[in-house]
């Protein structure tokens, strides 16, 4: 029998519990500390999910305008003042060239604080956002915050590149990149992780992509189509179209990978 | 080890040209001497520009679902028109793929009116635009592929895993020029055998571009043409991609030790 020298590697446990409503969490499970980005794009039509289990709410730039017009037309709400009183973020941050005027004068009067970096153009909207939840998080607490951001993916190629590139900027912690179709996360080669799926809001689609740099060994379990110390390169074998077969998939690698998974049509 | 001197690679040429919008009275037909142009469509929302490249290309694929959004859509992006008579004019074709999209009505629309149905069903391994663009490459390899452009629609947006594998196509298809499109800006591959001169059409695309390594870190890449351009510069997923870069020249020209992205914005 051969032996094989075990190597023990911490892990990192996922869960998008986030995108149940807040009523059913899981019980015996840690309750996480959740954040919002809101980027310029239009919502996902399941946002109020999300803003009810943020703790901190931060728009960047445009994203203020889409909170404003559209969170109304999501919540169907009859009293669209009252709506717009309720979701006010904590922070507005970036360098304010797509806020409208009256956005930015109304969250200010409703006591939302307004940060101009006008004057740093070297980082994107997204990054400046992360920058300051990761420093304004201290080093122990920051295993246990997860930071959603809607609006990163679609539109304009280069700056979904960008967000994408801010997982990797910031690969210590926890970022979810949320579309109405799907979500992201980076799964860093230094750890093993345990993805736990939430089936009735996610699944059954998923993927695994090198997009930095190829991986010669990748494992997994819990998938249909699973990996086996296998090799993943552009230009050759990605995980495209896997489906979800258990409530726990898990992955190992020598590359940082991205995971991605369908959702399911939230309202 | 140093690399291949650039100079000793040999250039490949990109025009948007495709873009511009037809002054001709009616749909022009591609003459002998213009690039031959492909179009395949996937199963998400029409860009806005769906019919002008309708118009300019030599063959329409539709794969799968695609159709049914070429029988909604372009009505639609044609409102001074009769739907009935778009719908007879605007005909794929061909409809590929695994045919669990398109609609069973669609379907027979278009193959009365003499659309080739080409089912892959049994073909599980590949995507539905790998699968085009194979029957592209194979079915009209008369074409000087060189001079053969394939614009895609609908590969961006969407489930991430469909946008990954679509731009995996572009790696598994190097020595092709094809285009993905949508409402808001393009992408294609800039293969490292080559230096690339990317001719900018200003008065639709740009000013915002960008070059992405994706798959593989870049160790040295070169441009001309941007306002932020590279020198030998280093770039890779956790540091330097460049990304809301701005076109300066009418030729943008890139070189480059790995495969590369290239994105410009499309303008409203």
């Amino acid at each position: 029998m051969l032996w094989r020298a075990v190597r023990s590697m911490d892990v990192i446990m996922h869960s998008s519990s986030f995108l149940l409503p807040k009523l059913y969490q899981p019980v015996n499970k840690p309750v996480k500390n959740y954040a919002l980005v809101v980027l310029n794009q239009h919502l996902p039509r399941f946002m109020p999910r999300l803003w009810d289990h943020a703790n901190l709410k931060i728009c960047a730039d445009g994203g203020a305008n889409h909170i404003f017009d559209e969170m109304y037309q999501i919540t169907n709400d009859e009293d669209k003042k009252s709506t717009r009183n309720k979701y006010v973020p904590e922070i507005i941050e970036g360098d304010m060239d797509s806020i409208r005027p009256e956005v930015k004068l109304f969250y200010s009067s409703q006591g939302s604080k307004i940060s101009d970096k006008s004057h740093n153009q070297e980082t994107t909207d997204l990054h400046k956002c992360i920058s300051r939840i990761h420093h304004c998080t201290p080093d122990d607490e920051k295993p246990n915050l997860c930071v959603l951001v809607t609006g990163a993916l679609g539109g304009r190629f280069d700056h979904e590149a960008a967000n994408i590139n801010v997982l990797y900027l910031f690969s210590d912690m926890r970022i979810v990149l949320l579309s109405d179709d799907c979500l992201i996360r980076l799964l860093p080669r230094t750890h093993r992780h345990e993805l736990y799926i939430e089936s009735s809001v996610e699944g059954p689609h998923c993927g695994l992509f090198p997009v930095g740099a190829p991986s010669t060994s990748t494992t997994t379990t819990g998938l249909k189509w699973n990996l086996s110390e296998s090799k993943m390169r552009f230009g050759s074998m990605i995980s495209t179209s896997n489906i979800v077969q258990s409530e726990k998939v898990t992955v190992e690698s020598d590359a940082d990978l991205l995971w991605t998974i369908s959702l399911r049509n939230l309202t | 080890m140093a690399p291949t001197a650039p100079t000793q690679r040999p250039t490949m040429r990109h025009s948007s040209a495709f873009l511009l919008p037809s002054t001709a009275p009616s749909s022009p037909a591609p003459g002998p001497d213009d690039a031959a142009v492909a179009l395949v469509v996937l199963n998400q929302p029409l860009p806005r520009f769906a019919p002008l490249l309708w118009s300019r290309a030599a063959v329409r694929v539709c794969a799968d679902g695609g159709a049914n959004r070429v029988f909604d859509g372009m009505p639609a992006l044609l409102p001074g028109q009769d739907p009935d008579e778009v719908r007879a004019s605007y005909k794929p074709d061909v409809i590929k793929g695994d045919m669990d999209s398109v609609r069973p009505e669609v379907k027979e629309h278009y193959s009365n009116l003499g659309t080739r149905i080409v089912d892959e069903s049994h073909d599980q391994d590949t995507t539905d635009l790998h699968k085009c663009i194979a029957f592209i490459a194979e079915n009209y390899s008369a074409t000087n592929k060189s001079n053969l452009s394939i614009l895609v629609l609908g590969a961006l947006g969407g489930r991430f895993d469909h946008e990954m594998g679509n731009i995996n196509v572009l790696h598994l298809f190097p020595s092709i020029n094809i285009v993905l499109l949508s409402d808001d800006c393009l992408i294609f591959l800039l293969s490292k055998m080559h230096t690339h001169e990317i001719h900018v059409e200003k008065s639709i695309e740009g000013p915002h571009c960008g070059l992405i390594p994706i798959g593989m870190p870049s160790t040295s890449t070169t441009t001309t043409g941007l306002r932020w351009n590279l020198d030998n510069t280093s770039m890779s997923f956790g540091g330097l991609i460049s990304t809301s870069n701005i076109v300066e020249e009418d030729k943008v020209t890139v070189t480059s030790d790995s495969d590369l992205m290239w994105t410009t914005s499309l303008r409203k």
